[in-house]
């Protein structure tokens, strides 16, 4: 997947307000494989809503919505799943961690779809982000900011074209967020993806390619 | 896999799998039971006899208190009599019962010691009407041998009366075959002794009966110049329940010499009563598939947020509903399996009883009802299946 289109996209929503600012809904807009975004803007703007209509969650908006060229609209289960595990990476706002599962068998679900890491190279990850140690503790037993740090490796252990996060940092210190900026843009030129980040002020920084207000 | 039945075996309640799983094996063992059972008895009823067509009736004459005394003038059928019957709609064929007009002996007895003997007759009827291997059903009077059918009744007098209280044997109607008989045979001044075979049994004719060709022959040489009337006919009929055979019989003072109407309704009460049990134990095994249905169905609505996380971040439904796929096809075999030992255990409780009291039945087929427990397994399992598949896409689709 090389281009995500919006077209007039607008969340229902918002259908009955006048006046709708920003950058993103009511245009027409392209975010292309290898280049980085940021759309900021404060809370209850539809950021969240942005990245659930590009995963498929939810389709309750008007316009259009294409991967190169294809609206989303005629995707079947099969072929979402497909693209969710092959194309499309989401770093949630709410995380969607398993609280039952240590923070490794968070990562693992989702790695042992396509085995697209070893073990090691989690780890490494792991040892990067400061929570080694936090491995084989189960999620529910740390802090937002740690099962942060072991979302953004969940998203990382899949092939992507984009990679889509919302507010990935927002419980983090800035310190964190570097190391984050830097395994996550190793990553993303690795893959040679493009990523779409959204942030209510607090955000990685990063060599973004476009910035939008929402 | 392994993670994945980690995460959504939370919730799984132990309590309502076992009430299912017992509500199950209780609905299952009745139905498959009642499928044995009735497999293993419905010979006794409807089995034909293995010699004498279904379609064929015994028809005398009825014996009144007046013709006891010889008051009434005859017992047979004259040619009138016959061909009259012979003229009737519902009539296909008549055979003429033939009696021996001389008399006979009998002396039975095992490798040549004879044990004891008895006065006896004969009769025949067209070797036509006998469904019997016509090379061991026929009579050559250079090399005699006499083969016999008796009526199974007299194997059940010999094995429940006369061997039970003399402590003698049993003996099946397979090692009767294997008696030796001795015939002596009496009549205008000729004795004469003749082997003899049972080659089978009846149980609708209730005569001792003898290929034609020897009751032709021996009537000849023993009793030439006697009267050999009928006093019972074969009738070989389009429909056995037509109602016309029953009024034409009552209007000649005739009679039916079988129990054919009897067998049949036992038939018809044996079909009725497996038919209730039947249905009470699918009724029980419905309740159970929706217990499990209940069970499954909240299991998956505790798990609802879990589902969904699992199917964002890539996984199918078809993956994500495989866990509790397999958790319900295991139960429905593990049901299955279980019930079948109990039927199997069941059945040699009360297969003893039966065959005491039918000897003569062939075994029932536990095959059949093998076949009909996979089948609902298969049937209960493949419902499981499509219904927790079709919840896992209503999660996808957010209608749950």
């Amino acid at each position: 997947m090389n281009s995500i289109q919006l077209y007039q996209v607008l969340p229902n929503v918002f259908r009955q307000r006048t006046e709708i600012g920003g950058e993103i809904w009511r245009r027409d807009i392209t975010f292309s494989k290898g280049q980085l975004y940021l759309v900021e803007a404060a809370s209850g703007t539809g950021k969240s809503s942005l990245c659930s209509f590009l995963t498929g969650f939810r389709q309750d908006y008007q316009g259009s919505i294409c991967f190169d060229g294809q609206d989303v609209s005629a995707l079947n289960i099969s072929q979402w799943s497909r693209l969710r595990r092959e194309n499309l990476s989401l770093v949630w706002q709410e995380l969607r961690l398993f609280p039952e599962l240590t923070a490794y068998e968070n990562v693992q679900i989702k790695n042992q779809l396509l085995h697209f890491k070893t073990r090691h190279e989690i780890e490494e990850w792991f040892s990067a982000l400061g929570i080694a140690d936090r491995m084989n503790t189960t999620v529910s037993r740390m802090s937002f900011g740690q099962q942060q740090r072991v979302a953004l490796i969940r998203a990382l252990v899949q092939p992507f074209d984009f990679l889509l996060c919302d507010e990935p940092v927002s419980h983090l210190d800035e310190a964190n967020s570097n190391i984050i900026g830097e395994i996550l843009m190793q990553e993303i030129r690795r893959q040679g993806a493009g990523a779409i980040f959204t942030s209510i002020g607090k955000h990685i920084d990063l060599p973004y390619n476009q910035t939008f207000a929402l | 896999m392994k993670l994945i039945w980690k995460l959504l075996r939370h919730h799984i309640s132990p309590l309502q799998l076992t009430g299912f799983f017992f509500a199950n094996l209780f609905g299952m063992y009745i139905v498959l039971l009642s499928v044995q059972f009735y497999q293993d008895v419905k010979p006794a009823f409807s089995r034909e006899d293995g010699v004498i067509r279904p379609e064929y009736m015994t028809v005398s004459k009825r014996i009144t208190s007046m013709g006891s005394f010889g008051q009434e003038h005859t017992a047979t059928f004259s040619d009138e009599e016959v061909a009259q019957l012979e003229s009737q709609s519902f009539c296909k064929s008549v055979g003429r019962f033939t009696a021996s007009q001389y008399k006979v002996s009998c002396y039975l007895g095992i490798q040549g010691t004879s044990s004891f003997g008895t006065e006896m007759f004969f009769e025949s009827v067209p070797d036509a009407y006998i469904d019997c291997d016509q090379s061991r059903w026929n009579f050559n009077p250079e090399q005699p041998l006499i083969p016999i059918i008796l009526p199974r009744t007299y194997l059940a007098i010999y094995n429940f009366g006369f061997a039970q209280s003399q402590s003698l044997p049993k003996i099946s109607e397979h090692v009767a075959t294997m008696v030796d008989m001795t015939v002596r045979l009496r009549g205008k001044g000729i004795e004469e002794t003749l082997p003899a075979k049972v080659v089978g049994f009846s149980s609708r004719l209730n005569t001792i009966l003898v290929p034609e060709t020897f009751i032709t022959w021996s009537n000849q040489r023993y009793a030439p110049d006697s009267d050999t009337a009928p006093s019972r006919l074969l009738l070989e009929v389009y429909n056995p329940t037509d109602d016309t055979i029953v009024s034409y019989l009552q209007d000649h003072s005739l009679e039916l010499e079988d129990n054919r109407l009897d067998a049949g309704k036992a038939t018809y009460f044996l079909k009725l009563t497996s038919g209730i049990v039947i249905a009470v134990g699918l009724l029980i095994s419905i309740l159970s598939f929706f217990v499990l249905m209940l069970s499954i169905y909240l299991l998956v609505q505790k798990n609802t947020e879990k589902l969904r996380n699992l199917l964002l971040i890539g996984y199918t439904p078809i993956q994500v509903a495989l866990p509790y796929q397999l958790l319900t096809i295991g139960m429905n075999l593990t049901v299955l399996f279980f019930v079948l030992i109990c039927v199997w255990i069941s059945r040699m409780c009360y297969s003893q009883m039966i065959w005491a009291m039918f000897p003569q039945i062939p075994e029932g087929e536990f095959f059949f009802t093998v076949c009909v427990g996979v089948a609902i397994s298969v049937l209960v399992s493949l419902l499981n299946v499509l219904a927790i598949r079709n919840k896992i896409i209503n999660i996808w689709k957010h209608k749950d």
